[in-house]
């Protein structure tokens, strides 16, 4: 063995802590990110990160915090991994908070918590309302620090096209493209981690990022890793409804007071506190967004007849405001031009978090040994609904697990990737090379963005918040449509430098891939369960259902497989808020 | 408002070609951002003559204002592109520039690493021994968080850069940003531990003294950080510190 | 060039300093001696010898004056040199102070370099001793009056600003409202000094 290399893809919070983690074992690693670090997607978490830290005499425990994790997500995640994460959790915000983390403070000067949907004890440390910010700052700067001692090497504006997979089907590195240069080079590593995050572009407008595309994601599944629980799409209840973006404006408006409200007979009228009165406007994110579609799609109840209701925080202390949810108020404002300490803010609910994603063990490998996955881009910790703050921990502990996981799957392995031949490297380059050349040739008459944009909205008519087997078949046959007109693209620009629509060309086939795990994934699934609401099949069906969907890539589509979920901690039970 | 958005955009095939102007019509629709209006032109690349041209290369990501990636001068003045709002535009044609403070890589992209460069020198962190689990930090009284959470939401865009008049080829200043970032993280209790070590890169070449206290920075800063107090506070600092060392030898 | 940058801070805070004391020191008393002429060309006269009967006065206007005010022009000018103005881009107040103070660095330098050479140096060497009349014949011409009010507006605005900087740079106002105010100290700075040095230029001129 010559030396040990980890690379890993994707500068959130769950690639910067697998840095951080494979950097600490001694362990030279490589950093791949299509952006600054800094401008990864984690920054867009604003509410919180979830720990039972029991600082406010609420009694609050791990047990409790692993029960409304496994509730939240209708026992469809595996519990011994949850476990180790409510386990963790309080540990690692104290890692956050040594790094310097500017937690809200309680008069005492230590961590102040507050309230999240799906729970009844405070648990949400938060900064402010751009938490996921502060906790990618703080990784970013300790990354930075290793990046000057030299033990951590930064490739900013690469997109990962694939793995180098050997003849004995094991990981030994990752072929690149540089976004300026569009050069594209096969790289060694002995293990290799993606924290490629969700991948929301699918659904066109969503309050992700544009550079979530999930495209990382896609490429994998093509190359025989499964894609667990598609189907699983969160949708965030309250979003300003946009034209570019769905904005997230925060749970953490509900939980610090915030009310939902329409009228009904000319009277304000709280659905969630009416339905719901053991959580009133604190339930799941699923149960918020059903019943705030319900309002306005099937009783018609939105704000000036269109689909939108107030999340109302005017009664609340401005000051107040101001400190603890200081940086949606100001998103709101710069993007509407309203005050929200002054009027209710208009909001509906919006694709948001992907709870499925790569399959892995338990490490964070996937079948593919070598090959690890962290963060959204798995499938891990949510089932099939995620609770608010949940997300921010999840990024950050599987990056803490994968990255000296990783570097003990490195100490077993027999060959080092130094030790492989040129040719299986030269090979998938190759390979990669030769699907970029034939996209640089396409001169048909369709536009990706056009497309795309098509995508995205037959994703959300027909594979959103409620779905219907009818829709469901109509969307696959849509994104069968689009897939094949994607074969008559135009790519208008064939020049050889910071060409941007040459990567974006070969990330929608990756997002049509995966339209497909996920529609079809739905269309299989004949219950409801969590996010997956489907009123023909309106029960949880634990008999028949409580299994983890595996989508293996095949040339004519996904082929399913069902795996039994771990069980083995808490028995499931019938989920309610009201 | 008029039918059609008209854009010019000053364009660039690459670092060493020569810039161009181009102009755009788009179809106009409420709520239109810049960001939203370069997506439009991608969707359909013809250019205000009606000749077929290529799409607009731009950094972009977050669409909200807090990623810092679409940073541009927009009518003359820096600022993030997608929260500058059509509807609230006051002129009839949109200036699109590339920021000019750094070197462009294609049209209105920017190779911006320097910034970071900038926050590695100034040791923009706290020096942990490491991520395990050693219990919680360091106590901090709400007050001072409040500040320090202030500064610590600097997206790194360039925006304060970009509009320093001592900020440019010619000169070596490390800019407002990293120096906001040495008040924030020498004041933190843990962080105060290599606090000599941060002034002392901020008295060399290029540092805190190569401010010439136009504050433009602050008006430029698209989140409002409180640069100028924090320059001010760090030449409080650096001569109380220069004068101690001088003292101490 | 390899000095300036090793002691970047030292030479900046030097050049900071020097603005003040000794130069700005020396441009409050030559504005205060000049306005007695207002008193008439006797009054004016007496100041003038007062100074000129101090011991070692060429010495201590090289050390004091001389020699800290090329420290200051040559790098001061450097500093101008490395500045790109954008007052027409970002047309902020303080943006704009901000180019004022260069542009009157460099009209103080052109006028102050003609002022000492005309009104010291030359003189010295050509034995003249400088008096009312002396400085009468000059100003008493129109065309050098407005050039001597001209180069009077630029040293004192730069000055004035001058001094509101040194409060930053030295870290003597910090928050925004101990700037603010002064920020109104030295405009008001400005508006007095001006006066003076106008009294003193009307009192030559007459």
């Amino acid at each position: 063995m010559s030396k040990n290399k980890i690379i890993v893809v994707g500068g959130g919070l769950a690639g910067l802590m697998a840095v951080i983690k494979a950097a600490e074992a001694g362990v030279e690693v490589e950093a791949f990110s299509l952006v600054p670090f800094k401008r990864s997607h984690s920054l867009c978490a604003q509410g919180g990160i979830n720990a039972a830290l029991n600082t406010k005499g609420e009694n609050d425990s791990i047990q409790q915090h692993f029960e409304d994790t496994i509730v939240g997500g209708d026992f469809l995640a595996n519990q011994t991994p949850v476990k180790g994460l409510v386990e963790a959790a309080p540990g690692l915000i104290y890692a956050f908070d040594r790094m310097g983390v500017m937690f809200n403070r309680t008069p005492e000067g230590l961590i102040d918590l507050r309230l999240f949907g799906g729970v009844k004890n405070r648990r949400t440390a938060f900064a402010g309302a751009t938490t996921g910010q502060q906790l990618l700052y703080a990784l970013d700067e300790q990354v930075r620090k290793w990046i000057a001692k030299g033990k951590v090497k930064e490739y900013i504006g690469w997109e990962f096209l694939s793995a180098v997979v050997d003849d004995e089907g094991i990981c030994r590195g990752i072929v690149a493209q540089d976004l300026n240069s569009m050069e594209i080079r096969a790289f060694r590593a002995d293990a290799v981690i993606l924290a490629t995050g969700g991948a929301g572009m699918i659904y066109g407008k969503s309050t992700n990022s544009v550079i979530c595309t999930g495209s990382a994601a896609g490429a994998v599944y093509r190359q025989g890793v499964p894609f667990a629980n598609g189907e699983f799409v969160q949708f965030h209840p309250t979003a300003m409804p946009g034209d570019d973006k769905l904005r997230l404006m925060s749970e953490a408006s509900r939980g610090e007071g915030g009310r939902i409200w329409t009228y009904k007979d000319g009277k304000p009228w709280y659905f969630l506190e009416e339905w719901y009165p053991a959580y009133g406007n604190l339930v799941p994110r699923d149960i918020a967004s059903r019943a705030i579609y319900k309002v306005c799609v099937e009783m018609g109840l939105g704000i000036d007849g269109k689909n939108q209701v107030y999340l109302d925080l005017t009664h609340k202390d401005p000051e107040f405001l101001e400190v603890r949810l200081g940086g949606i108020l100001e998103i709101y404002r710069n993007f509407y031009g309203e005050d929200p300490v002054k009027v209710p803010m208009k909001i509906f609910p919006a694709p948001h978090y992907f709870m499925g994603g790569i399959y892995v063990d338990w490490n964070h490998m996937t079948p593919i040994p070598g090959l690890f996955a962290a963060g959204e881009c798995d499938y891990m910790y949510h089932g099939a609904n995620r609770l608010g703050a949940n997300s921010l921990l999840s990024a950050a502990y599987s990056g803490y697990i994968c990255g000296p996981n990783a570097v003990k799957y490195i100490k077993g392995l027999q060959k080092s990737a130094e030790d492989i031949s040129q040719k299986v490297f030269d090979r998938e380059l190759n390979r990669q090379a030769g699907i970029f050349e034939a996209i640089y040739r396409m001169d048909g008459t369709e536009n990706p963005y056009t497309i795309h944009e098509e995508l995205g909205e037959t994703m959300i008519t027909h594979v959103g918040v409620v779905r219907y087997d009818k829709n469901l078949k109509l969307a696959d046959e849509k994104i069968q449509e689009l897939m094949e007109r994607y074969k008559r693209i135009n790519v208008n620009d064939t020049g050889r430098w910071a060409n941007d629509v040459v990567p974006f060309v070969n990330q929608l086939w990756n997002m049509l891939e995966l339209a497909r795990v996920i529609t079809l994934g739905a269309l299989n699934r004949n219950e409801s369960r969590g996010s997956h609401y489907k009123p023909e099949y309106p029960d949880r069906n634990d008999e028949e259902w409580l299994k983890t969907t595996k989508a293996y890539w095949t040339e004519s589509g996904p082929r399913f497989e069902y795996e039994d979920v771990d069980i083995s901690l808490l028995k499931p039970r019938a989920r309610k808020y009201d | 408002m008029a039918e059609f958005i008209h854009l010019k955009i000053k364009r660039q095939n690459g670092p060493n070609e020569s810039p161009r102007w181009e102009e755009f019509k788009v179809p106009y629709k409420p709520n239109m951002n810049v960001v939203s209006v370069l997506m439009e032109i991608r969707k359909n690349p013809v250019n205000a003559q009606g000749q077929k041209t290529t799409p607009v290369t731009w950094d972009c990501s977050c669409l909200e204002e807090v990623c810092g990636a679409c940073t541009m001068i927009i009518n003359g003045n820096v600022r993030q592109a997608c929260s500058a709002l059509i509807d609230k535009m006051p002129s009839q044609v949109i200036t699109l520039e590339p920021l000019s403070k750094f070197p462009v890589i294609r049209d209105l992209k920017v190779d911006r690493s320097v910034l970071f460069e900038h926050l590695k020198k100034v040791k923009a962190w706290i020096n942990i021994d490491g991520t395990f689990d050693l219990g919680p930090g360091p106590r901090v009284p709400e007050k001072e968080r409040r500040w320090m959470y202030e500064i610590s939401r600097c997206m790194t865009c360039g925006c304060c850069y970009e509009a320093c008049p001592n900020f440019n080829a010619r000169s070596s200043f490390i800019g407002p940003a990293p120096l906001a970032q040495v008040l924030r993280f020498n004041n933190h209790p843990t962080g105060a531990m290599d606090k000599e070590a941060r002034l002392e890169t901020i008295m060399g070449d290029g540092g805190i003294t190569d401010c010439g206290n136009a504050q433009n920075c602050i008006e430029a800063c698209p989140k409002k950080i409180p640069l100028t107090t924090a320059i001010a506070k760090l030449n409080r600092d650096t001569t109380l510190y220069s004068i101690g060392r001088w003292f101490n030898r | 060039m390899g000095f300036i940058k090793n002691y970047n801070f030292l030479i900046r805070k030097l050049h900071s300093l020097t603005g003040l004391i000794p130069i700005g020191v020396f441009l409050l008393e030559h504005l205060i001696t000049n306005s007695f002429a207002l008193g008439g060309p006797e009054a004016y006269n007496q100041r003038v010898e007062a100074f000129q009967n101090i011991p070692f006065l060429v010495w201590i206007e090289i050390i004091f004056i001389a020699i800290p005010l090329a420290f200051h022009t040559i790098l001061g000018l450097y500093y101008v040199y490395l500045a790109q103005n954008n007052v027409l881009q970002y047309k902020y107040y303080r943006n704009y102070m901000f180019y004022l103070q260069r542009v009157t660095a460099i009209v103080t330098f052109v006028y102050v370099a003609y002022h000492a050479y005309t009104a010291r140096i030359g003189r010295a060497f050509a034995g003249i001793e400088i008096s009312y009349e002396f400085m009468n014949n000059i100003l008493s011409q129109p065309l050098f009056f407005i050039i001597y009010f001209i180069g009077l507006l630029a040293a004192v605005f730069h000055f004035s600003n001058g001094l509101y900087t040194f409060a930053i740079s030295w870290g003597i106002t910090i928050g925004p409202k101990a700037q603010k105010t002064m920020q109104t100290i030295c405009t008001i700075l400005f508006i007095i000094l001006t006066a003076i040095g106008t009294a003193g230029l009307i009192g030559l001129a007459a």
